[in-house]
């Protein structure tokens, strides 16, 4: 019914083309999150579906309506900001039934449905406060709460969790993803940060440099990323990436030589190898290398393996496999999950 | 510690002296409106009124019943008080109006360009003289010289770039993230300037309000020039209290200051709570 629909949509502040002719569909209720580095042009997207900024080109259609030129109140949406936006001159309350107030509905009305919806989001003890008397989390309530009460069809989110502490980041999420299969309405979700966008999406979006990059859900990028940069956005820490020869199905790079099934010989190509598809051996097999740091996480190790290239590999062991920096091991790489990419373009070279 | 004590003992002196020198003049101005007019002049100088008289206020405020004569003019302070009050209010209001509209949409949509701020400071840096001669040209033209809107007008002019500066300063405090937030909830622009941003800037509106009413108030050059017999201020009357025969005359000149200072004071005292949010830019929490 509220879907999202984007079409050869543009933004340009100056000379710097934020957003280029995106072409995008949100499909209704579905949780879609925009992710990628700042001034990759995701809020700006972000702000151009909630009208408050103007395309420079293409269209925004909510639901069947072409909104383009429809101002911000008219969109039926519901806007969560970074800063929150809490107004810092009016009670929690009041904070709340702002949006009721603009439509003039009769004050018992308001207090009913400011009362229910505060309760839904356990905030109904706050109601007297200000903002600026509220915790980080109790504060993204009440901002949570304002947007809620008007049932708008589509939530639009801008950071909304990066003033949390990561402990409550963590719990934001679960409660965001709660509420939204509660609300069963269309979500659209900005974000830096790869974690927030994993965990919580029904699809990604990957912007960078004002270019969407890829869609879909986040284990398709994780595994099938298109070009280089979709590969290295997600996984912590980030993907191996060796430069290069491909060459009669083989990537190469002094000593390193393994097979990646590509029949194609492009030249200059980059191989790209998540840690936890690096495996240290203890035999003889594979190549060597100097183990010259060692970060254990608890569950987890990772290792840094200088084998001689510009870049130390990184590899994820299990935590209880005895090793230490300054270890001359061996490492091999998991055949079947070798990605390569253009040497140049960065696109994925696929067989 | 010692040395903490004996900087913190020096900086109290230091302060507690020139607070002594700026409020001395407003010492002597009270202490001889109270004096006869032989001890105004008088060397030493009396620090108090040796007998206190409420002649100088008579002088000034009733002139027919006072002992005091100068020279063959009669001065009314009245209605000079009425002009002022009524001139630097009106034209303060009007320009803070006028200013925060502007600074306003300076500061939200660029109106004018990125330099406009600036150029409407090149008015400020002409000295008020060159400007006021061709305004005697132009009111007489218009018929606008020695009226209350003339003298407004020019106010409301002179004043406009102090407004939009400072307005700019209070204006910018305010996150455009909250009226982004109003809108998107379902507020017109009208309607998040009402709700959002006037509250948010009312401390900054009554700063800027008193400010250019102090300005206003005191102003002399351009109302010399540009008002004669039907409307006169307050720093025209104070410098009309002396003649050729009797010299300067102290005691009501005094008097006239004294009287002009209150309504400022009593302004300051009222909006104290804006005064203390208004001077510490910032307020917001962003």
């Amino acid at each position: 019914m509220s879907g999202v629909r984007l079409e050869k949509l543009s933004k340009t502040f100056g000379a710097t083309r934020a957003v280029r002719e995106v072409d995008l569909v949100i499909p209704d209720g579905e949780f879609t999150v925009f992710v990628g580095p700042s001034g990759c042009g995701k809020t700006t997207t972000l702000n151009l579906i909630a009208g408050l900024e103007t395309p420079t080109s293409g269209d925004i259609y909510i639901g069947a309506d072409r909104v383009t030129d429809w101002e911000p109140r008219d969109r039926n949406l519901g806007m969560v900001f970074q800063s929150l936006a809490l107004f810092p001159h009016m009670s929690v309350f009041d904070n709340i039934g702002f949006p009721l107030r603009l439509r003039r509905l009769p004050a018992a009305e308001i207090a009913a449905r400011v009362a229910a919806v505060a309760r839904t989001v356990r905030i109904d003890h706050l109601l007297d406060k200000r903002p600026a008397t509220l915790s980080g989390g109790e504060a993204q309530r009440v901002a949570l709460a304002r947007t809620i009460i008007v049932q708008p069809a589509v939530f639009l989110m801008d950071e909304p969790l990066s003033s949390l502490d990561a402990k409550l980041r963590v719990e934001m999420r679960t409660e965001l993803k709660r509420l939204h299969a509660s609300l069963r309405a269309t979500f659209v979700y900005v974000t830096h940060d790869q974690a927030e966008a994993m965990t919580m999406a029904d699809r990604i979006v990957v912007m960078h440099g004002g270019v969407v990059q890829q869609v879909g859900p986040p284990l398709v990028l994780y595994n099938d990323p298109v070009n280089r940069f979709v590969a290295g956005f997600f996984g912590v820490p980030a993907m191996n990436f060796l430069e290069g020869e491909l060459a009669d199905g083989r990537f190469m790079a002094a000593p390193i030589s393994v097979p990646v099934g590509l029949r194609r010989a492009v030249g200059s190509a980059t191989l790209g190898v998540r840690p936890e598809h690096v495996r240290v051996t203890s035999g003889d097999e594979g190549w060597p290398a100097t183990v010259n740091l060692v970060e254990p996480l608890g569950d987890e190790t990772l290792v840094f393996l200088d084998h001689g290239g510009p870049a130390s590999l990184i590899a994820k062991m299990h935590a209880d496999e005895p090793i230490a920096a300054g270890d001359r091991r061996r490492f091999t790489f998991n055949p079947d999950k070798l990605l390569c990419f253009d040497g140049g373009t960065g696109e994925r070279i696929r067989p | 510690m010692k040395t903490r004590g004996a900087f913190a003992l020096s900086r109290h002196a230091v302060l507690t002296c020139w607070t002594l020198v700026t409020l001395f003049p407003i010492y002597w101005m009270l202490m001889t409106s109270f004096k006869h007019s032989g001890e105004w002049v008088t060397w030493p100088p009396r620090w108090l009124p040796h007998a206190p008289t409420l002649e100088n206020y008579r002088a000034v405020l009733a002139p027919g019943t006072s002992t005091f004569e100068l020279g063959r003019q009669t001065l009314k302070v009245l209605k000079p008080l009425w002009d002022s009050l009524l001139v630097a209010g009106v034209s303060s209001l009007v320009a803070v109006a006028l200013g925060s509209a502007l600074a306003y949409s300076w500061a939200r949509f660029g109106t004018g360009g990125p330099r406009y701020p600036y150029n409407l400071l090149t008015i400020r840096m002409v000295p008020p003289i060159v400007i006021a001669v061709p305004f005697v040209v132009y009111y007489v033209t218009l018929r606008l010289l020695d009226t209350y809107a003339g003298l407004i007008l020019v106010y409301v002019a002179t004043s406009l770039p102090y407004v939009i500066w400072m307005m700019l300063a209070f204006i910018d405090d305010v996150p455009i993230e909250l009226e982004r937030a109003a809108r998107v909830m379902g507020a017109s622009r009208f309607r998040v300037v009402g709700t959002i941003v006037l509250p948010l800037v009312a401390s900054g509106l009554v700063v800027t309000f008193l400010f250019v009413f102090i300005l206003n108030w005191s102003e002399l050059l351009l109302a010399m020039t540009l008002t004669n017999t039907e409307v006169s201020t307050i720093p025209i009357t104070l410098n009309k209290f002396q003649s050729a025969n009797e010299g300067r005359a102290y005691g009501p000149q005094a008097a006239i200051g004294t009287i002009a200072t209150l309504p400022v004071v009593v302004l300051g005292f009222a909006i104290q709570k804006h005064l203390v949010r208004g001077f510490s830019f910032g307020l917001l929490r962003k």
